[in-house]
């Protein structure tokens, strides 16, 4: 069974930010909600390097395990959704995640901060595929068309991969040794406990 | 909505310190500003919505068991070309999906090309044609709005001439909107039409068609995979043309090739190179000369290249003998050996390519810049081959169609000339009497002792660029060479901010007795002054909305369909021009021969039929093989295409052998098959598979050394020496106009008249020459050398001269700009400029070099992309980049609100200071997409309601000021001085 | 055909009207009210929401494609 995962490989991400773009557009995410974000460190310095940054779909989620009422659940393909029906809007979640995803539509005290919002990976949440009600909520579910997260395809560089971690492992290795240098797999070692050897 | 950010906020420091194991990571431009806070109009209340859910569902990306139509266009931000994949449902633009099969973008987007479906939602939009009356904007109908603007045209030109009205194009039209917008100035009588290739590559045009044949691009995105070295210089590909570093990132990890970034500035590309030299802005000439210095010194020149291919070399050579080490380091502040380094590589580690955009083209010695890059390609043998070239990359994305079909002041559609030649030779195409055109024309009194123009010579003098408009405006009539001042703008599809001197636009602005807008939003034109009258705002569709051809950077065109109806009211280039055409009365004779198809308010052009017509007439640039027919089986076909090569293999039904796009050149007839020109200038293949060689256009010989190439000649050539371009003259010499078939003979006889001698290769209409002289292997143009030396041009061999506004007043007495002169219509006064700077001390006072430049989000003048609420959402503030010891000076802190001011105009703009080490000391950089505040102010009630940008900033051209080139009227965009302090 | 055209732009305007301001504090409520209509919608069940979605088609076999050199 393919492992979906996601891989931004910094030596090709320029920050053009059409990963973001492409994520609103596909979804009609909202003003103030980033399901993606590109963050560069170093900026403006030499060794200045970006990083497209999502809900990375953890192993063994931070996220699910806080979750008071268990609204998380993960998918043979290894995807974290969850349900909105179930959020109560805590933000315990948010505490817990090492990359920053959970997104919500108010900012408040506990409960008041509304359903929470993070990437689907482009898979939808609980309601059937690929139905209006799917959409309202959590946004397409290109998986279910046979497609991969918008952000992954149109990115510019071909520096975000998304899909069979293993292909998109080996991808990322021919391309360390063909050019002779890598940063590495950016999250890997938190979200999946592993990483990539060339 | 402030404090919502704040979440938002939170995480991104999470995520911040997640990547970079560090809590204290630099903050990004992004985080800064998000940090910095909201203030942005009128979507205050949009982050409150979808509480828990993504959004209503109305017009989503998908509609259940709703048939999916899929369309695809081209994206319209930059010259990249990349195909946009729309899922249309129940005539809505419901989807954007990868277009894997294009090799250009293989699916890809950057941010504004991924949110390009915004465009027809259209929030912002213009919705309706509006006029200001009395102060108020008023909606008015579309009939209204033509027969009142075509009133006024016409009682302007009975009182002060057709040269009294301006209009200004659009890079973002189509090749068959801008072929239109030149033909329509043309039934109109005057050459003051323009676009932004005035402002952004103008100089490179005239710089590089001067030095050997066309001004355009060499190679492609997709060929700079085959460089072993590549130099930007004055090129931000990162932010400006994301797409592109698709191909050069994955050549550059194929080839282990070395990337040199030189720019004041360490751009987003600067930080994936292999090395980055930071320069003083304006200052390239040494630069080069400086990089050609250690070539020279060391014999790393391509001596037989540049004795079979080059004319003046020796002189070049001479002046880089002057620019030793220290020289250039003193000029320039780059160390001698890192400039030996990259010329030993550039030299040496070939193939090599040289990319430059507006930090090069956007100066007083723009032209000369531009020919220093080419002599640097010439010496070193890197033009003509793979992974070789001038790789320019042009800004808009028909900025080269928009170039190509004459949207100019100074040519006509596809490089004729205003001279009677190439009038007669368009008169013909149009089957309309030359004479006709002259009668447009105004007469030219006498003024201010000049000599008065008849009709026909006022036809053949370029008018003023876009660059100078308001000072044809604002002068006094006598300094204006043409019979009044400038009381008209019809701007279609062009911001206003995009020029300094802002608020002498202002004035200009308010000096206008009409202006009239065209443009799917109001524009800086509409928001920057407060006319109470004669302002008129008419929605145009965007090219989303009308089908037609666009051609890229690389020279592909790329044909594109319409993906859903104009919105709202707006209408297409095609029918506002044409109505407009009516209006004025010439509609007949002008669309003679052009088919109608029913648009959306009744009968318009048809962009086939007007691709047909620039077919045939556009010979001398190779616009005549490339029909409708064979775009369209292009893009059916996109995926017969090889991503290196560009060309599809030889047994590709209805595209085999072409190269993608049927890249300019493409010779002949489209009958002829010609496959496109991937590489100009390449003479390692056939004619017919795309070779070439250098145009001899600069005639035969000069001071006794011949300007035919010496030797060499593109494969298969039957004449294997340098020749001169085809003429009736010469094919009959040769014996090969025996090849002509009959009706070729008879058209050539025909429109030769009492001299068939001279019709050639670019008037013969029959396009029987182009083919004859192909079968036997050659180049229609002839072969030709290079000109290192222009000697037509100002400085026949480029010369090093000092910015108007420089920091180095101590350089002046020795780089002086250029003596004050009459260009183009105006005085340009800019050595008295530069004079009285120094002489007030401006260096002293205005210590810090600004220089401006794009952002990856926005686009141009930025209206479109700052209503964007995708885009918008990422840069919601003006900045200006500082550098932390400056900062620390002035007391600045990153984040707080500064005062930028400049030496002109008491200007002054209001804006966020990032304090950061991008910049060098000394060094400041604002970008120059925003408008909507002036001097402090908001102007957001200067728009109509509902139609302003969601994102409102200062103009940097405020601050930016005096200086053109001469060759183009090119402003000095790169390379001015300013203060900055804590507001 | 202009009338027609303008009832088409109003749906669309209409429709955007939600995120331009004025109509936020009616859109909002319109959404939660969408979502408490969905409640009583189709929900998969525990099986159907596990399962895997991924396939290997064409699009994604060219995007792996167009990612490799």
């Amino acid at each position: 069974m393919a492992r979906m995962k996601f891989l931004c490989d910094a030596d090709r991400c320029i920050e053009c930010n059409a990963c973001v773009t492409a994520c609103k557009n596909e979804h009609e995410v909202p003003w103030g909600i980033n399901r993606r974000r590109v963050v560069t460190i170093n900026d403006g310095l030499p060794g200045e390097r970006s990083v497209s940054m999502a809900c990375m779909h953890c192993t063994d989620a931070p996220c699910a395990s806080v979750c008071p009422v268990d609204c998380f659940y993960t998918t043979a393909d290894a995807v974290v959704l969850h349900s909105k029906d179930l959020c109560i809007g805590c933000g315990y979640c948010f505490y817990a995640c090492p990359f920053g995803a959970p997104q919500y539509p108010k900012v408040g005290n506990f409960g008041s901060r509304g359903k929470m919002d993070k990437c689907t990976y482009c898979a939808g949440g609980p309601e059937a595929d690929m139905t209006m009600a799917e959409y309202e909520k959590y946004g397409a579910n290109r998986l279910a068309e046979g497609k991969l997260p918008l952000c992954a395809e149109m990115c510019s560089t071909k520096a975000l991969l998304a899909g069979d971690g293993e292909i998109i492992a080996e991808i990322y290795r021919e391309r360390v040794t063909t050019r002779g240098y890598g940063s590495g797999a950016w999250g890997w070692q938190t979200a999946y406990q592993e990483t990539i050897n060339v | 909505m402030l404090v919502k950010r704040k979440s938002g906020q939170a995480g991104r420091s999470r995520l911040q310190s997640a990547v970079a194991g560090l809590a204290s990571a630099t903050l990004d431009r992004r985080s800064f500003l998000k940090r910095s806070g909201l203030a942005v109009g009128g979507l205050a209340a949009a982050g409150t919505l979808g509480a828990g859910t993504v959004r209503k569902a109305a017009a989503g990306p998908m509609m259940e068991g709703v048939e999916v139509d899929i369309r695809k266009n081209i994206c319209t931000h930059c010259s990249v070309g990349c195909t946009v994949t729309a899922e249309v449902q129940n005539g809505v633009w419901t989807g954007q999906e990868p277009s894997w099969n294009s090799p250009i973008n293989r699916g890809t987007h950057c941010a504004k090309g991924a949110s390009v479906r915004e465009l027809v939602h259209g929030d912002r939009r213009l919705k309706y044609p509006m006029k200001r009356q009395n102060g108020e904007w008023v909606r008015i109908s579309w009939d209204d709005a033509f027969s009142e603007i075509g009133q006024k045209l016409v009682e302007l030109r009975e009182n002060s001439g057709a040269d009294s009205v301006y209009w200004l194009g659009s890079a973002k039209f189509s090749n068959e909107g801008s072929y239109l917008c030149r033909k329509l100035a043309a039934f109109w009588g005057t050459n003051s039409v323009d676009h932004q290739a005035r402002i952004c590559h103008s100089t490179t045009v005239a710089g590089v068609a001067n030095t050997w044949g066309y001004g355009a691009m060499t190679n492609s995105y997709n060929d700079i995979r085959n460089s072993k070295t590549v130099i930007f210089m004055g090129s931000n590909a990162a932010e400006a043309h994301p797409v592109s570093l698709q191909h050069i990132l994955s050549g550059k990890e194929q080839q282990q090739a070395n990337v040199f970034v030189f720019d004041p500035r360490f751009t987003r590309t600067a930080a994936h190179a292999t090395e980055y030299v930071r320069m003083r802005s304006g200052t390239d000439i040494a630069v080069i000369w400086g990089i050609m210095h250690h070539i020279f010194a060391n014999g790393w020149e391509d001596q037989d290249f540049i004795d079979a291919r080059v004319f003046g070399m020796d002189e070049v050579r001479a002046e880089c003998e002057k620019w030793t080490p220290e020289r250039v380091e003193n000029v320039t502040g780059i160390p001698g050996e890192q400039l030996r380094r990259v010329a030993e590589t550039f030299a040496t580690q070939k193939p090599a390519t040289f990319i430059w955009c507006m930090g090069g083209t956007q100066h007083t010695v723009g032209t000369a810049n531009v020919r220093a890059y080419c002599n640097l390609l010439l010496a070193t043998g890197n033009v003509g081959k793979a992974g070789t070239g001038a790789n320019i990359f042009r800004g808009h994305c028909n900025v080269q169609g928009a170039t190509d079909l004459g949207l100019d002041i100074s040519n006509l559609p596809l490089y004729y000339g205003l001279t009677e030649g190439g009038w007669r030779h368009w008169s013909r195409v149009w089957e309309v009497d030359y004479d006709y055109f002259v009668s447009r024309f105004d007469e030219v009194p006498a003024k201010a002792g000049r000599e008065a123009r008849t009709r026909e010579q006022n036809m053949q003098t370029p008018g003023i660029p876009s660059t100078r408009w308001f000072d044809a405006t604002l002068l006094d009539a006598e300094e204006v060479d043409q019979r009044d001042n400038l009381k008209a703008m019809i701007v279609l599809g062009h911001g206003g901010n995009t020029v300094p001197r802002q608020p002498e636009v202002k004035a200009g602005l308010e000096a206008l007795e009409l202006l009239v807008v065209v443009d799917p939003h109001p524009t800086s034109f509409a928001s920057l002054h407060a006319r109470p009258d004669g302002t008129y705002l008419l929605p145009a569709a965007t090219q989303f909305e009308c089908n037609g051809s666009r051609t890229c950077s690389n020279r592909s065109i790329q044909w594109y369909e319409k993906i859903v109806d104009p919105i709202f009211e707006s209408a297409t280039d095609y029918w506002i021009m044409y109505r407009l055409a009516q209006e004025l009365g010439f509609a007949e004779e002008m669309f003679k021969n052009i088919e109608m198809v029913e648009g959306k308010f009744g009968p318009e052009p048809s962009a086939e039929s007007l691709l047909r017509e620039i077919n045939r007439g556009g010979w001398s640039t190779g616009y005549c093989g490339q029909s409708p027919e064979r775009l369209k089986a292009h893009m059916a076909n996109q995926d017969k295409f090889d991503l290196v090569t560009l060309r599809a293999p030889a047994d590709a039904p209805d595209v085999g052998g072409d190269f993608y796009g049927l890249p300019w050149p493409c010779w002949g007839t489209p009958e002829v098959r010609h496959p496109g020109t991937h590489i100009l200038y390449n003479s390692e293949v056939h004619v017919m598979d795309g070779g070439g060689n250098f145009r001899p256009r600069f005639g035969l010989e000069r001071d006794g050394v011949t300007l035919l190439a010496e030797g060499t000649s593109s494969v298969g050539a039957e004449l294997d020496d340098g020749y001169p371009e085809f003429t009736m003259a010469v094919l009959r010499e040769l014996g090969w106009d025996g090849d002509l078939t009959a009706e070729e003979l008879s058209q050539i006889e025909r429109q030769g008249g009492d001299d068939v001698d001279a019709v050639s290769w670019s008037t013969d209409l029959s396009g029987g020459i182009q083919r004859v002289v192909m079968e036997h292997g050659c180049v229609p143009f002839g072969n030709g050398k290079a000109r290192a030396v222009a000697w037509n041009l100002p400085d026949p061999v480029p010369q090093h001269r000092e910015p108007i506004y420089t920091p180095r007043p101590d350089l002046v007495a020795e780089f002086p700009t250029r003596d004050d002169a009459r260009e183009f219509r105006v005085p340009n006064i800019g050595h008295t400029v530069q004079q009285a700077a120094i002489d007030k001390g401006i260096p002293e006072s205005f210590p810090i070099v600004l220089t401006s430049g794009r952002l990856v989000e926005y686009e141009g003048g930025g209206e479109e992309t700052r209503s964007n609420r995708w885009l918008a959402e990422l840069q919601q503030d003006m900045f200006v980049e500082i550098n932390p010891a400056d900062a620390a000076e002035r007391g600045i802190t990153d984040g707080g609100w500064v005062w930028v001011t400049g030496p002109e105009n008491d200007s002054r703009a209001r804006v966020k200071a990032l304090v950061t080490e991008r910049v060098g000391k000394g060094a400041a950089f604002m970008p120059f997409h925003f408008a909507g505040w002036y001097q402090g102010e908001s102007q957001r009630g200067n728009y109509p309601e509902g139609t302003d940008p969601i994102v409102l900033g200062e103009m940097v051209n405020q601050i930016t000021t005096y200086g053109y080139d001469p060759v183009t009227g090119m402003h000095e965009g790169k390379a001015t001085l300013c203060q900055i302090e804590a507001a | 055909m202009t009338n027609r055209e303008e009832q088409k732009g109003l749906r669309r305007r209409g429709f955007l009207g939600m995120f331009a301001g004025a109509t936020a504090a009616t859109a909002t409520a319109a959404v939660v009210g969408a979502g408490a209509v969905n409640e009583a919608q189709a929900q998969e069940t525990e099986d159907e929401m596990r399962k895997a979605r991924y396939q290997e088609t064409d699009h994604v076999k060219a995007f792996y494609r167009t990612n490799r050199y």
